[in-house]
This record gives structure tokens, C-alpha cells and sequence, in this order.
């Protein structure tokens, strides 16, 4: 079975290696990380994952921002928010902005891995 | 200030009697988890997993135990006892070394347990008189919670006061600015080596002091402070947004705030300055 293919965009380095390492041997593969949303939006013509984890706050261009431009791409494409900011407003900003789901940070490895499994039964 | 520290600080123990008696408590002093793992109700990666979501949650460690680790309520009941009737305080460990006869602690127990109600009735004013109190108390409580996950030992608020907001020599700043009803920043001041600790206890592998990783993993924390706090402001109509995190050796944003609000915070032998520019 192919696995999912995942891109990762968040401006903390941190981040993007917890969420490697939590998704190795899964069913996951991250096939692309970025720090930037400019570049993330141009990685994501290139390489079309199934799954774009997006972080919200980061410099220059925002998570919102980023999701809005990828949509413009696809607007099929399967972007969640990942993001340590939880008030209500943020995630309803993000999920009429077309972001198919929330993750609040932090996460342990179970709870993300449930929560990518749960997310593969809709997308 | 944990009693031990206060020992030491009024004389009436030395180091070496202290840190004697701090490593008989690490012997017996043991967490329920790791009562569970000998007594073979969990297996170490189970408790690795609740250890995991001790750092990363609101949860505590019993809720943790049965939820996560599926131990009855009976055998976590029996691992409390057990683990009371083992635990070591480290003014019987100093009586037990022969350093403080049963007087002496008893002598300075209510001393200290006096010290600490003077000094919470000061912190309690101190958050009155401070610029926006309200705020100003929830993002500090609330780092102090999530500092004491993010360093896997006791981390305790001991004084609040005013000053510049300079940033101490040997130190690095982490902050974060929070926008919108309000502008305030919330910051932690470290130094190195408790930066790596978070850092690597954060992402799980060694990380290499002061380097990008550790200052970018640290970053993150207070990403997650930060986020955290405007969440819990939101539930009070208090709307706050966070912007990117960012770490300097300098004393920004010192110079563009009004006020600052410093909180002096022991995490485990390490003090941290925690500071609210409002």
C-alpha cells in the first residue's frame, strides 16, 4: 500500500523534526518540509502531497495566507492547521479559509498519529 | 524557594549535606510511573508515553496512569500507598544523614512554611500592582505550568518586581509578542544549559548548546506558552493573537514597553527570569 504523502510547513525547525520522527514507520511519509510560506505554496505545485500540515504564526507570510494561495493552486488540496494557538476565532478563521482541519499544539506521538489516522478516513 | 535551598541559604546545612540528601530522595523517591513499571503493570515504553503526554498536556500523572497506561484504580491506589509510605522529605533525609536532629527541622520548618506565606501574600500584590494584572498573572501562571512540563522537574514563582527588562549576563531571551484587545510580550530569560535541557526534552534527541536547533526548539516553547495564554484569555473576552517567536542576546523589546513585570522562577537548580512587557 503507497503511503500518504505529507508536507510539513512550520517556521520552527523543532517542529518539523518531531513531526518526522513521529511519522516514521507510519503509514505517513513526509515527502517535503518548509519554513516559509512563499516557498511552501511553490513546493506544493511541485509536488501536490495528499496531506499539508501548515503551521498559522509565522514571518512574512501567514498560515492563512499560505492556505488561501495553495487552495488557488487546488482547491481540493487537504490542508490542516497545526498550531499552538486554539481560541475559537483562529480556528474558525481557518476553517472557513477552507483548512479541512485544527491540530492544537502540543501533541504527543499517539495523539497525532490518531489524529492522521482519523484525517485519512475523510480525505 | 524549595526548603532545601532555604536550608542552605540560612546556614543550617551545607551543599554536600544537601545535595546527600537530594540523591538518597532520587533513590527513593519514586514517581507512580515508575512504580508501575517494576511492579510490571506498564512496560517502559507505556511509561514513556504517559511521561510523554505529562509534558505535553494538562493531564496529570494518576489521570495519565488509568487512562493511558489502563491501570485499575485499585493497583494505582496500592502505588500511591506504596509510594507514601517510601517517599522521603529532604528534612527527614538531612535527619536521617545526621546533619538536623527532629527539633532543628521541626525549628525551621515553621520558619520557612512563615517565609512562604509572607512571600505568596507578596506575589498576590505584586500582580495587583502590576500593569494589567489580570493578564499579566494568567501568562505567568501559565508559563510557570507549562516550564514545569517543558523541564520535567518542580519549578516554583518566587518573586515578582520591576525592572528594565535588562536581559542578565550569560543569558539568551525567547519571547514572543501578543497582539490585539492588548500588546504585551511574554518572555523567558535562560541560560544555555537549561535552554538545551528544554530543547532536548522537547524534541527528544540531543541537541548542541546554543545552537540553532536548541534556540529554535526553545522558540517553540514559548510559541506554545504564548498560543496557550491567548487561548485562556479568550474564555475572559480577552482576544489576543500570537506573532512569530524570536530569541535575542539583547534586551528587546525593553526599550518599546512601558512595563515590565519580571517573575524570578527556580526550575528545578536553574533560575529563570519570566518577564511580561506590557
Amino acid at each position: 500500500m503507497s503511503k500518504w504523502r505529507v508536507m510539513t510547513v512550520d517556521d520552527s525547525a523543532a517542529i518539523l523534526t518531531i513531526i518526522a520522527a513521529y511519522l516514521e514507520d507510519s503509514e505517513f511519509e513526509v515527502i517535503a518540509a518548509e519554513r516559509d510560506g512563499i516557498m511552501a505554496v511553490e513546493r506544493f505545485a511541485q509536488e501536490r502531497p495528499d496531506i499539508v500540515l501548515l503551521d498559522l504564526i509565522m514571518p512574512g507570510q501567514s498560515g492563512v495566507e499560505t492556505l488561501e494561495r495553495i487552495l488557488a493552486i487546488d482547491p481540493d488540496a487537504f490542508v490542516v492547521i497545526v498550531s499552538s494557538l486554539g481560541t475559537e476565532e483562529a480556528v474558525h478563521e481557518c476553517l472557513t479559509s477552507g483548512a479541512r482541519s485544527f491540530l492544537q499544539k502540543p501533541f504527543t506521538r499517539d495523539d497525532f498519529i490518531d489524529f492522521m489516522r482519523d484525517l485519512t478516513q475523510v480525505a | 524557594m524549595f526548603f532545601g535551598q532555604y536550608l542552605l541559604s540560612k546556614g543550617a546545612v551545607n551543599r554536600e549535606a544537601l545535595i546527600s540528601a537530594i540523591e538518597r530522595q532520587r533513590k527513593t523517591n519514586l514517581s507512580v510511573v515508575d512504580l508501575a513499571v517494576r511492579d510490571g503493570c506498564i512496560d517502559p515504553q507505556c511509561a514513556e508515553g504517559i511521561l510523554t503526554r505529562y509534558r505535553t498536556t494538562d493531564a496529570g500523572l494518576e489521570e495519565l496512569c488509568l487512562e493511558y497506561g489502563k491501570i485499575s484504580r485499585e493497583k494505582l491506589d496500592e502505588l500511591l500507598r506504596i509510594q507514601r509510605s517510601q517517599w522521603v522529605r529532604i528534612g527527614a533525609a538531612l535527619i536521617h544523614s545526621g546533619h538536623l536532629t527532629c527539633d532543628q527541622v521541626e525549628e525551621h520548618l515553621a520558619a520557612f512554611d512563615e517565609s512562604q506565606r509572607e512571600a505568596n501574600q507578596q506575589l498576590a500584590a505584586d500582580f495587583c500592582a502590576s500593569k494589567d494584572p489580570e493578564t499579566v498573572k494568567t501568562v505567568i501562571e501559565l508559563s510557570v505550568f507549562h516550564l514545569q512540563r517543558f523541564t520535567n522537574g518542580p519549578v516554583k514563582l518566587l518573586t515578582l518586581s520591576t525592572d528594565g527588562g535588562v536581559l542578565a549576563s550569560g543569558r539568551r531571551r525567547y519571547a514572543q509578542k501578543l497582539v490585539g484587545d492588548g500588546e504585551l510580550y511574554c518572555a523567558l530569560d535562560l541560560p544555555s544549559q537549561l535552554a538545551t535541557m528544554i530543547a532536548e526534552i522537547f524534541i527528544g534527541i540531543p541537541v548542541e548548546e546554543d545552537g540553532e536547533v536548541a534556540i529554535d526548539a526553545v522558540c517553540e516553547c514559548v510559541n506554545i506558552m504564548g498560543g496557550n495564554a491567548c487561548t485562556r484569555l479568550e474564555a475572559s473576552g480577552f482576544r489576543l493573537r500570537p506573532q512569530p517567536p524570536f530569541s535575542t542576546e539583547g534586551n528587546e523589546p525593553a526599550g518599546e514597553m512601558q512595563s515590565c513585570t519580571p517573575a524570578f522562577v527556580m526550575a528545578g537548580d536553574f533560575e529563570v527570569d519570566l518577564r511580561v512587557f506590557v
